[in-house]
């Protein structure tokens, strides 16, 4: 599902974000990225939705070549990319429901699709009772959840996360985790970047670790 | 994927109120550069009808007499003839039918009553000349050549006054053009502003939308219809204040103490339409373009 081939990138001509990476991720795993700040995760995920492009080595989302892929096509690519962070990223103003309908309206899902979809998602993140609040009226789990909840509504092939459980309390996070392993149960492939040991270690899923832009560990069943 | 009409509809009125003072100011300034650009137009074309015969160097016009005879004017022509490429650089015939649409069209367009009275075969047909010399004295021996030929009703010479009211307006024209320029510059550059600004209220909406894979063409169309929008407006306002010039100009022309000459520099409806689309054409380009490169920028990075 994702393939990196020695994929290296540098900042501003000096910081080596990665460096000569290769990995392999097939459909359905739930993989770790691991290391300390600026070894490269967040990296690792921009790259992955051509938010950034590579100096050297090719990248294959779902089989394609991304580094081939016209500017125009790429918010085709991001529709398959479910996306979410540490910050949450709702928009203030609009409520829960509206938050996730954003995300269908603006790649011109049909009315009737927004309808159903936005509630069946809602109940999946145990959210249906709020979806009339603003996010200011939320926790930080439950935030979180819109956020998920907006990433997964269009049923991406892969999420991206990028800290997600950073801002959020250690019961909270189980919370999260319990739902974003249900998500990759379904066969979504997860792709998480974290600082979690307790998480990566009761998950006991693939772990990749970064050190200054290489990976210096690739294991089936990890730890942190 | 086809844009949802009412989306782009909603969008796009609702980031015109929330910026209403800059789509105030980018609407009004590109009223008055339209309306200065409108306004040199018309006296251009004011000013071509009146002086029209004059043109492209036109120094002096022989008129024959409505009865001459064929080989009067062969005698007239060949005079002509022979001084080319000499005294004479080019010189062009008119005929009746020609000199009577000059008389209806340019110099009396919208008063009926006087071109009624008027038919092609009272109207004299020309020589219209233009001398390789310019020199006064050297047009003047020229011309005067031709007064004394039969078939010859008058000679007329390119005045001093004609040539006094091109170089006036040419002046005043070169003025409002250049304001008008750069105040539509600035109505460009306002817009443009205006765009980022709404763009930067919006970047979270725009993080999102790039996020979940909304294409380019979806975030920016609300953005540009934006900037088109204040464009069109401000060229509205500009079209119905040369339309209104020109009414005015026109009912002053009709009331009774107003010199005979000045009916010539009437502009019919029909160029005033012709200004005013042209103007309309101008501001949405303007608008669009505007808001376009603001639009480009902020994607880009």
């Amino acid at each position: 599902m994702i393939k990196l081939e020695s994929v290296t990138k540098v900042y501003k001509g000096e910081v080596l974000a990665l460096h000569e990476a290769s990995c392999d991720i097939q459909k359905g795993e739930f993989v770790f990225l691991v290391g300390p700040s600026g070894s490269g995760k967040s990296t690792f995920l921009r790259l992955l939705n051509k938010e950034e492009d590579p100096d050297k080595g090719q990248i294959f989302v779902a089989g394609k070549d991304i580094g081939r892929l016209s500017r125009w096509r790429v918010p085709y690519l991001r529709r398959n990319i479910g996306s979410i962070f540490q910050d949450f990223k709702l928009l203030p103003n609009k409520t829960v429901a509206q938050n996730v309908a954003f995300a269908l309206e603006v790649i011109g899902r049909p009315k009737h699709v927004v309808k159903t979809q936005v509630p069946a998602i809602l109940e999946l993140v145990g959210l249906q009772k709020k979806m009339h609040n603003l996010p200011h009226e939320l926790s930080g789990g439950e935030q979180q959840r819109v956020s998920i909840a907006r990433a997964f509504v269009n049923r991406p092939l892969i999420l991206l996360a990028d800290e997600p459980t950073g801002n959020l309390d250690p019961a909270t996070s189980v919370g999260i985790m319990r739902l974003l392993d249900r998500i990759n149960k379904t066969g979504t492939t997860v792709v998480m970047a974290t600082h979690d040991r307790g998480i990566v270690d009761t998950m006991r899923r693939r772990v990749i670790e970064l050190d200054r832009g290489q990976i210096v560990r690739d294991q089936v069943r990890g730890v942190y | 994927m086809a844009l949802k009409f009412d989306y782009v509809i909603r969008e796009t009125g609702r980031n015109l109120r929330r910026n209403l003072t800059l789509t105030v100011a980018s609407v009004l300034t590109v009223f008055v550069s339209l309306a200065l650009l409108g306004v040199a137009l018309l006296l251009q074309k004011g000013v071509s009808n009146a002086t029209d015969r004059w043109e492209d160097g036109v120094e002096f016009i022989i008129f024959l007499q409505p009865d001459r005879s064929t080989s009067q004017q062969e005698r007239i022509e060949s005079m002509l003839e022979r001084q080319v490429p000499g005294a004479i650089d080019r010189y062009r015939f008119v005929t009746q039918q020609e000199a009577y649409e000059e008389f209806s069209n340019d110099f009396f367009p919208n008063t009926p009553e006087i071109t009624d009275l008027v038919t092609p075969e009272i109207l004299p047909p020309s020589y219209r000349v233009v001398p390789t010399e310019l020199d006064a004295e050297q047009v003047e021996v020229l011309a005067r050549s031709f007064e004394d030929e039969p078939g010859v009703r008058r000679v007329i010479r390119a005045t001093e006054e004609i040539r006094k009211i091109e170089r006036a307006t040419d002046v005043v024209r070169w003025i409002v053009l250049v304001a008008g320029i750069i105040l539509l510059a600035t109505g460009l550059l306002l817009i443009l502003n205006t765009i980022r600004m709404a763009m930067f209220a919006r970047r979270r909406e725009i993080e999102v939308m790039k996020l979940v894979g909304a294409t380019n063409w979806f975030i920016l169309v609300p953005f540009m219809l934006e900037g088109t929008a204040q464009g069109i407006m401000g060229a509205a306002m500009g079209s119905g204040a040369v339309y209104g010039a020109n009414r005015a100009f026109a009912r002053w022309l009709a009331s009774d103490n107003v010199l005979n000459i000045l009916q010539s520099f009437a502009v019919d409806s029909g160029e005033v339409w012709g200004i005013a689309l042209l103007l309309m054409g101008i501001g949405a380009a303007v608008g669009a373009v505007g808001s376009a490169i603001a639009a480009y920028r902020w994607l880009d990075v």
